[in-house]
Parts: C-alpha cells; structure tokens; sequence
C-alpha cells in the first residue's frame, strides 16, 4: 500500500499486499466495451499489425521487482514479457495463468504452496523456467541478510511483504523423470532441486495472500550473471518467460516488444506493441488524434483531456474509477481529534459527495462517496459500511460537539473547554501535497463544510517530499488529505491500521490503536480461505468506521483511450494496467 | 585579446565553482531524497541503508560536495537517486536539446537578420508593420501556446489530410525506426519540424526587433551618411557600412540567448515530449537528485561562459576598433 500513484511507482505491481480498491465502472464512452467481469476479450481480432501505447513515465531500470525501478509503467511493459503465474484481471481478481502454471494449490499447516509449471515454459533463450527462479525470487526478495547480490551487495528488493514469511522454496520432479539438481552451494540452494517443475513454497506463518508472490518472475540464471539490483538494464537482460520479448529500448523514448518466438503456448495476436513515453500526459490526446498512438491512459484525468478526447473521432474513450482513492487521514495524537466526537462530527458535517461533484465528479460520472477502506464497489467482496456518513448531517455534528462541552460561539465556532484551544475557535489545519488543483479544490470545499458546523479549517500544504516523506511519518499534521494506491490484495491494510504502537505498523502515521483492530487485521492476512480473509477485512473496515479511524472520499478514475480498429483492449484497474491481456489485443477481424 | 579571454575564463571558473557550492547546498538541504522510500514501510530497511551509502547521505555536507566535486572534474558526475549513473544520461539528454536548439538557432539567426533587415529598409511602410506586429506577437505568445497551435491547426489537419503522418506531435524519432541515416532522415526531419518551428518563432522575433533597431540607428550614423554622400552604392553601404556595424548588438543577444535557449528549451520539449536536458533537470529537481542538478548547472553554466567569450570574439572580429589588451 503506498500513498499517491504513479510518482513512486508499484510495490511489485501484481504482487504486493496492499489495499482493494477498484471500480465502480463509469463510463462516458462512445462505444465502450469494457467488461465487470473481467473477462479477457471482447471480439474477434486477426493476427498482425502494430499497436502502440503512450505512457507517461521514463524507465529507471528493468527489474521491477526493485525499490528503484518499481514503476507502474514498467508494470505495463512487464506484463507481457516476465512469467506471471496469476494475472489480475479487469474485475481485479487474480486469475491463474494457465500457460505457465498449470495448477497452484494451498493448503496445509504450516501453509504450503505448490505450482506446476508447465513443463514446456522457457525463457527466451531456451532456459526451462524451474524450481530456481521461484528460489532465487524468493530468496532476493526475503529480506534476509543471508542471500546477497553479485559482489556481497544488499539485494535491493520494493518489498519483503509475503516473502518474509516463507520458510523454503524447492523444487521436485524435473521434466522427463530426470534426477533432481543438488544446487549450487553458491546460490545457497543445495538441496532444493533448483531443476524441478513443481515449486513447493513452505510458509512460516500463513499468507493469505500468496497469490500475490512471484509475479514478475526474474529469470535467476541471469540474474545471478548480471545482478539483480542494477543488471537488468536493458533488453538483452530483460530476456522473456512469457507473450512478448522486448526488441528494443530507447531511452526515455520507446520500448518495441515482438512476439517471443520461444514462448510455447498461443501467440499474441499483434505483431507488435510499442511503449512510447510522454514527458507531457496532456500530449498523449494529440498523439491519439494524430494516430502516433493507439491507446492513452494518462496519468492525470481532468476536464482538459477528456474534452479534448472526446473530440477524437473513431475511438473509444472509457473512464473507470481506480485502485487509488482519497480520504481525510485524522492524526489522533492531536488532542482533540483524539476524541472521537471529534471525528465522528468531522465526517458527519463534510459532504463527499459535494467535493465529488465539483472535483472528480466533472470528468466522470457515478463517482460516489467510498464506504470501505478494504475493497471497492466493483469488488464482490465490497461492503458500504460508511453508509450512515452517506448523507451530510450538520445537526448530528454539532450535537456531538456539544456533548463534549464545546460551546458555540458568537462567531459561529465551537470552542473547547479543555486543552491549547480551550476558549477559542476549534481550529485545525488541513494539510496535502501543494500543486494538485484537484486536492486544493477538497479542502477549500472541506473548509467551508467544517464552517458550517462550526469547526475552522486552515489549509497548509506541502511539496511531495516533504509531505509524504517528512510530514505524515513524523505525524506533523492535524488532518491530511492524499490517496492510497493499492493492489487487489488486502493484507497491505495491515501496516496502515494496525496500532501505530507496534513496529510492524509503519504505515500508521494516525495513531490510530485499537487491539480489536489489530486482531481482524493478522486474521485476516493469516486466513487460509478467500471468503474468511474478506470477512476478516471487512470486519475489520466496519470497525474503523466506528472508530472513524479515517474518512475515505472517493475513488480516483482512470482514464482510456484507445482506437476502435483494435479489439480486445479492456480497461484494468489494478497496477497490471490495461496491457493485462495484451496478447489478445488485435486489429479487428471486420 | 588572449588575455582577456583567458581572465575571463579564469573568472568564469570561480564562479562555477561557487554556484556548485551553491546549489549543492540549496539541494542537498531541501529534503531527503529517498523520503519516498522510507515512507514505504515494504522497502526492507537495509535496502534504504544501501542506497544511502551508495548516495553518500550519510556523510557530512562538505564530504559530499569534496566526493561529488573530485569526480566531477573527471567527468564522473555520480549516480542518480536511483542508483544510475548521471553522465550517460547527460549525454544523451544535451544531444537530444542540441538537436532542436542548434537547427532552430541557426535558422532563428537567418530568418531574424533577413526580417530585421527588410523591416529596416522599409521603415514605416506596411511591410515593415506587418513584420513588426508578428515579430511582437510571437514574442508575447507562450512558446507553449505556440507549440499546440502548431499541433492543433497545422500538424493534425495536415495529417489528416493527406491521410499520412507527416509532422509527428511526440517523440524525436519513431520507435520502430531502423535502416541507414539516410533512410532514417525522413522520420528525424517530420519529428523535428515542430518543435524547431516553435522554438524558431519564438526565438527569431526578439532577435529581429533587435536587428531593426540595430538598422535603423546605424543608417542614421554620420558615418553612413558620409559613405552615402561619397557615392559609394547603396547596396555596398547596407552590406559594408550598415549591416556589419548593426550586428554587433544582435550578436551579444544571440550569444546570450542560445544559452538561455539551451536551458530554456524545456516547455518545447514537454510539449512535443523530447526528452531533452530541461525535462531532465526538472525531474532532477522534483526528485531533490543532487547530482542531476549540479550535472546540469555545470553544462548550461559552462555554454553560458563559453558563448559569452564567443561573443566578445566575433565582437572585436565585426569592430576592429574593439580590443580587449
């Protein structure tokens, strides 16, 4: 789970836990064909052609698995090029990539996990994908100081989440009926059958979210040649386990990606995909327009693209509301916001869905106020558990100011009977990131809402860095206003609601603490069974509602443009992005 | 002159060196590079002491700016916050700014002397108010302003009618291009086309209200006058006595300004999405890495001096009278 979306990149894109936000599908299209049910076409297409995609962010490096070159664009590239064994689909559910593996169950206690890959899969350069590089993934990404890169180096992984809790990967029936591997002593794999075709994956505590490991599989015999944390630079690296290799990278211009011609189960259908970058997301209509590219989803939605698209003729324009959502973030270490008549009168008196109609509200339509913190609307697991903050209720939030003893004075504030502000207006600062119209527009709205019921809102905002990196780990803020950008796995939740006393909670800068809380939370991530960790999650929401830990606003849309000469390009929530099924993308058959 | 240039130069070198402290200050203090990274509780935490090492962040201020400076002169200019080296980059961001800035300056230099020059000679006429008015306009338009006009009105319909791309709006070069230079020579010319023009019409303007002025008062000296009533011809006095003379102010701008272009061509490239040494900076800046920035001041600062020396080079090459000894 990580604040804010494309500037700091995906935590492993499909991989990490983190929190379930999705889409409510709104769209404004001229002829959508986006599908809730995420499946994974839409129409016949011939094979051939060229489809080219504008994306809005430079590479820093190939392995995305790193802190360094975590980006959601490289995601987008990736999708089609390194061995994902589950590929999060339109409806944000993790579908098993039946090519590469051929069934992948859990179970037991300690938690196992075994893959079968198939016994045809093989890297570009012929490498059969085994046991190894579920080894050598696990152990780069483990955290533990044991395994170390080329040279001794720290492996630079963008996160341990899951891989910390496993407690061996190995390997067992090679192909053919071969004899298993002993390993190398140097890659710390004697004994696990690094040659095997079935992965068994033993955890040391359960991870509900297993499915969310190894996706981006790092193919081990090269990296073990040229190092994980800065070798992957480029194509001859960056060879293919999957759809499409890449043909060449220009930097800061364009990645080319062309059928792998050792890939072993059905080719893509185009002949080509190019990735061209744009400095400029605003640029990406243009280009559409002048047929430069084929298919936009820039970074930044507003009422400046979506007119300027809709003018764009013989193409399909879609708008789906994100894995990011905004919300109001309530510092409990503020003597007042600690109480929670506080913030309960807080929620009651702001109206989200006003701050949606004149923000995000004016480039998409069905946007309404989000009720969980877990899942989205889209999402079957997906419960309004806010619903009694639907409706703005001023009266509501005054009745609960006064209950504390806060009086209302003449000009129209309360003020408290306790603490720094006892006698004076009830007053707290709101603070963001500076620069984002859209967040200014939130406060100002959400200034004048809190006037009303008589509390006075200052607005303070800050540059990315300071805000995100100084401001809410310090927990120097009253309240604070920024997205969580997510992953369809729930346990991400875990570090931001858990008590802010433990360290493993290094995302709760609210100082929100209730054991309670914490229970739902590692049951939830622990759960064995999809259906207990939704319940557990849930559960978990409703009770940071009660608590009113937060208040979410709304989801973020994303937006997409593509050219109605291609089929089969279906809108992907999720930090996959829309190239999910990029292998299925062609031009229409009629 | 030599001594001149060679004082200068001096000069110009302490300078640099004090603006790197400068800077290196300014960004070392203005935040915490990998804050972005820590706020990601996911990052394992000996990865962030890795990346602190390998950045230096760790050591004392004037440690960092001794081990940034001592490599630097050796034309290592360090990594970037994300663990890249800068100098590849460097290069590969000025050429691409060299590219546009170099072809639309020399063509900015023809089109200015050529307009400034007309307008002069017809002093009050309505071709001299036609050019002044669009010399003007170009100079009051935002060159981003200039930049989608030039996407929206001229690029686009042109494309569209003759059914092919002919002026590409993104990119400096399509990226299936592949085969000699010569071939590849017509996807270089419909990429460049734009953002040259942009930058042409926003640079030649000034340039060419500098030159008029430049005409104007030089064919008012006494010593073209005095040319004049010796007979010499009209076309010998503009080319020998007139022009020569009215180009010495136009050369300091030029000069000056082509380093100003070089920097300055930032919101051409974010339009037509070259990724050129301005964008390069700006993400530097917005990323608080150190090393970009100072890579960057470094090479704007040195085409500033060196192009403050060219001018007072072709100065006292253009008026003899000038010397610097």
């Amino acid at each position: 789970m990580r604040p804010s979306r494309r500037l700091v990149g995906v935590v492993a894109a499909i991989g990490l836990a983190a929190i379930t936000l999705a889409a409510c599908s709104s769209n404004n299209s001229s002829s959508s064909s986006t599908t809730s049910s995420g499946g994974s076409t839409t129409g016949s297409v011939r094979t051939g052609g060229t489809l080219t995609m504008g994306l809005d962010e430079n590479l820093a490096g190939f392995n995305i698995n790193t802190s360094a070159a975590s980006e959601y664009v490289l995601q987008e590239i990736l999708d089609q090029v390194w061995p994902q064994p589950f590929i999060v689909n339109a409806a944000l559910k993790p579908v098993l990539n039946t090519q590469l593996i051929t069934s992948a169950t859990s179970g037991g206690s300690p938690q196992a996990v075994t893959y079968v890959i198939n016994p045809k899969a093989v890297w570009q350069d012929g490498t059969p994908i085994t046991a190894d590089d579920f080894i050598y993934n696990w152990q780069a990404q483990s955290g533990n100081s044991t395994y170390t890169d080329i040279g001794g180096a720290t492996y630079d992984a963008a996160s341990s989440s899951g891989y910390n809790q496993i407690a061996t990967v190995t390997g067992s029936n090679p192909t053919g009926g071969a004899a298993c591997d002993p390993g190398s002593a140097a890659d710390r794999n004697v004994g696990l059958c690094p040659n095997g075709r079935t992965v068994t994956v033993k955890y040391t505590t359960p991870f509900a979210d297993w499915q969310s490991l190894f996706g981006n599989l790092v193919p081990a015999h090269i990296a073990r040649t040229v190092g994980w944390n800065t070798g992957f630079a480029g194509p001859a690296q960056t060879i293919s386990g999957s759809w499409y290799e890449i043909q060449s990278y220009t930097a800061n211009q364009s990645v080319v990606l062309v059928r792998n011609p050792s890939y072993w189960g059905t080719p893509g259908k185009l002949d080509k995909i190019v990735f061209q970058f744009f400095s400029d997301d605003t640029q990406e209509v243009p280009a559409l327009q002048n047929n430069e590219v084929q298919l936009i989803n820039p970074a930044t939605v507003n009422t400046a693209i979506t007119q300027s698209a809709a003018q764009v003729p013989n193409t399909t324009k879609v708008t789906v509301p994100g894995l990011e959502f905004e919300h109001l973030d309530f510092n409990e270490a503020d003597p007042y916001l600690a109480k929670l008549p506080v913030r309960q009168a807080i929620a009651y008196g702001t109206n989200r869905q006003e701050i949606i109609s004149h923000t995000v509200g004016e480039v998409a339509s069905g946007i309404v106020p989000l009720g969980n913190r877990m899942f989205v609307a889209s999402q079957p697991q997906y419960v309004n558990d806010g619903s009694q903050y639907d409706t703005v209720n001023p009266s509501k939030a005054e009745s609960l100011l006064s209950g504390l003893g806060f009086k209302k004075a003449s000009d129209g504030y309360f003020q408290p009977n306790y603490g720094p502000q006892s006698g004076q207006d009830l007053t707290f600062t709101i603070q963001s990131t500076s620069g984002n119209s859209t967040r200014a527009q939130t406060e100002q709205l959400f200034q004048a809402q809190m006037k009303a019921i008589g509390i006075k809102i200052n607005i303070q905002n800050y540059d990315a860095n300071t805000f995100f990196g100084t401001n809410l780990p310090n927990g120097t803020y009253q309240i604070a206003e920024f997205a969580w950008v997510s992953t369809p796995f729930p346990s991400g939740n875990q570090s931001i609601y858990c008590s802010y006393t433990s360290s493993s909670c290094g995302q709760n800068w609210l100082h929100y603490a209730n054991p309670a809380e914490d229970k739902l939370l590692a049951a939830g991530s622990s759960a064995t069974s999809a259906s207990q960790e939704t319940t557990d999650f849930n559960q978990a929401d409703k009770l940071l509602w009660n608590d009113m830990a937060t208040l979410p606003l709304y989801q973020k849309p994303q937006y997409f443009a593509w050219s109605n000469k291609y089929g089969n390009v279906i809108p992907n929530a999720s930090t996959t992005g829309v190239p999910w099924n990029a292998n299925l993308w062609g031009l229409k058959a009629s | 002159m030599l001594a001149y240039i060679l004082r200068r130069l001096v000069i110009s070198i302490f300078v640099l060196f004090l603006a790197t402290i400068l800077v290196f200050l300014l960004v070392a203090e203005s935040g915490d590079p990998l804050a972005l990274l820590r706020a990601n509780p996911k990052i394992p935490h000996r990865v962030i002491l890795a990346r602190e090492n390998l950045l230096h962040l760790n050591d004392p201020l004037y440690e960092r700016y001794w081990i940034w400076f001592s490599h630097a002169i050796h034309g290592d200019f360090g990594n970037t916050v994300a663990g890249q080296a800068v100098r590849p980059q460097l290069v590969s961001h000025l050429l691409v700014t060299l590219r546009m800035v170099i072809l639309a300056t020399l063509i900015s230099i023809v089109l200015a002397l050529a307009v400034g020059v007309y307008a002069a000679l017809r002093q009050g006429k309505v071709a001299d108010h036609v050019a002044t008015v669009t010399n003007f306009l170009f100079l009051a338009a935002p060159v981003f302003v200039v930049g989608l006009l030039l996407k929206e009105f001229v690029a686009i319909p042109i494309n569209e009618h003759l059914n092919r791309i002919v002026f590409y709006t993104n990119g400096e070069q399509s990226p299936t291009l592949s085969g000699s230079f010569f071939s590849r020579l017509p996807d270089y010319a419909a990429h460049t086309a734009l953002p040259t023009i942009t930058l042409i019409l926003v640079s030649y303007s000034s340039w060419a209200i500098y030159q008029r002025a430049s005409i104007l008062e030089t064919l008012d000296s006494d010593h073209v006058r005095l040319a004049r009533s010796k007979g010499i011809s009209p076309r010998r006095v503009l080319m020998r006595h007139v022009f020569r003379n009215a180009l010495i102010p136009v050369t300091t701008v030029i000069a000056l300004d082509f380093a100003a272009i070089l920097g300055g061509a930032l919101i051409t490239e974010i339009v037509f999405g070259w990724q050129g040494l301005g964008i390069w900076f700006l993400n530097g800046v917005n990323g608080l890495d150190i090393n970009i920035t100072l890579a960057y001041l470094l090479v704007t600062a040195t085409f500033v001096i060196l192009f403050n020396l060219l001018a007072d080079i072709i100065y006292a090459f253009l008026d003899p009278r000038i010397r610097y000894d």
